[in-house]
């Protein structure tokens, strides 16, 4: 028996239709989209484009062109965070953010960007305002995760689009858990840069990902190249998407990504978040009352997405998930999970922690037979044997 | 007896040198890395630490680059024990 906890590195099962979607494709399409003009080029055209609207309704943007094609969340990331700053500008993030984003803004740092990383709660959940305070006039990005990929707390996305609109600083998010997760609608929340993976809540394969960018905004790309279009001109195109996406895309992948998004569009993302938050509420409420075990989650169940962490008592995490694999058939993922600040922020760095990330597959029964493992777990520890 | 762990800056490096342990004759096991021993990979290498003169120049020889070598010998196996 395989009980998936790991959705939050990628998720699995996929649909069975991106299977079937992939075979057609190899089948019939083929070709290379917007290079060659034939029938098999225009196929595959066709279904990027068919992929592309498909996260646009996901998103709620009308114009599907806003979205472009990247490998995966940390391109996207490093796309918008290189392209809208400079040595000598200012920006702003928190104290919990995946390296996706820490390593980009460091690296800027050391060139000369002048950084402010806001601290927030020891949970993980923030107060809106605390954004607004380091914003100056030379701020030219706030970038901030959606959903924690460490405790799982869900910033206020809402309130912090507006304080950068109000502030004229265009605002990033990290939607890499909550993408397919939670609902999102890019216009109504105001939100300017917007990066997403494929593989994880949108259920589709690894090697695909993408960048939001609201209509008027213009950033630099990070690659230059072929893009099918204005090929008279040696100068990159500046027009959504093909600024951003140069080279042959992922073709394969993006077709497995469209199947994905259609299946959670049918079965309804919002479906989908209550679904995940009784999965974390029944494990936070349960984990919680286990002796020998602490959970991190903020405790307010509405400020929480799929994504949980705990620790074991005189258990290192990967003790834990080792038994959890080898013993009963629980996939985790231990450690840091590329967050150091966000375990700096719970107390658990260096060694990390266990990670449960639920998701569309998983039920309330895995939850309960993981519950009674972790407890086994916990009372061996504590035993004087152990 | 897997006694012996290897630790590696990158999980390329756990991978290929796993591969090249069982092929070259020797007992070897990937395992999630222990996080107290290293917080760069999540994959190390479990490993016969009394043959660690002899695996340490094969792996050289196929670039395989080891952050460290502990001795160790993992609670885990005591809980299966206790079951």
């Amino acid at each position: 028996m395989t009980i998936y906890f790991d959705h939050a590195a990628t998720s699995w099962p996929k649909p069975p239709g991106v299977r079937a979607a992939l075979d057609r494709y190899f089948e019939e399409a083929g070709g290379n989209p917007g290079r060659s003009g034939h029938r098999m080029s225009i196929a595959a055209a066709q279904a990027v484009e068919d992929t592309r609207d498909l996260l646009a309704e996901l998103l709620a943007t009308p114009d599907p062109s806003r979205i472009a094609f990247t490998k995966n969340a940390t391109e996207a990331l490093n796309i918008a965070i290189y392209g809208s700053l400079r040595p000598g500008d200012h920006a702003v993030t928190t104290g919990i953010e995946h390296n996706s984003v820490m390593r980009p803004l460091r690296h800027l740092e050391s060139l000369g960007l002048e950084l402010t990383v806001v601290p927030t709660a020891p949970d993980g959940t923030l107060e809106a305002a605390r954004i607004a305070a380091p914003i100056r006039p030379e701020t030219r990005l706030v970038a901030t995760v959606h959903g924690s990929n460490v405790m799982g707390s869900l910033l206020p996305i809402d309130e912090i689009a507006r304080i950068c609109r109000d502030r004229g600083v265009p605002y990033l998010v990290d939607a890499s858990q909550t993408a397919g997760a939670v609902p999102i609608d890019v216009e109504a929340l105001g939100v300017d840069l917007l990066a997403f993976t494929g593989h994880k809540a949108l259920l589709g394969m690894t090697g695909t990902g993408g960048l939001y960018v609201r209509p008027g905004l213009a950033i630099e790309p990070l690659l230059r190249g072929g893009t099918g279009s204005r090929s008279d001109q040696e100068t990159q195109p500046d027009f959504m998407p093909d600024a951003h996406e140069s080279g042959t895309l992922n073709v394969a992948g993006i077709v497995g990504l469209g199947a994905g998004v259609r299946h959670l569009l049918a079965t309804g993302v919002y479906e989908i978040e209550v679904h995940e938050r009784q999965l974390t509420a029944r494990f936070v409420d349960g984990a919680g009352g286990i002796p020998g075990v602490t959970v991190y989650a903020p405790a307010d169940a509405k400020q929480r997405c799929g994504v949980v962490s705990f620790n074991v008592d005189m258990l290192s995490p990967s003790e834990v998930g080792t038994i959890l694999d080898r013993d009963f058939g629980i996939m985790s993922r231990v450690g840091l999970h590329c967050s150091p600040g966000a375990h700096r922020t719970i107390g658990t760095f260096p060694t990390g922690t266990v990670r449960f990330g639920f998701g569309l597959s998983n039920t309330l029964a895995e939850v309960d037979t993981a519950l009674d493992a972790i407890a086994e777990i916990a009372a061996w520890s504590a035993a004087p044997h152990a | 007896m897997l006694d012996g762990l290897l630790t590696f800056f990158a999980s390329h490096h756990a991978i290929r040198a796993e591969k090249t342990l069982r092929e070259t004759g020797f007992d070897a096991k990937l395992i999630a890395g222990p996080k107290e021993l290293s917080p760069n990979c999540g994959t190390a290498v479990r490993f016969e630490y009394d043959r660690r003169d002899e695996a340490m120049p094969l792996l050289a020889a196929r670039h395989v680059e080891v952050e460290a070598v502990h001795r160790y010998a993992p609670r885990t196996d005591a809980w299966r024990a206790s079951r």
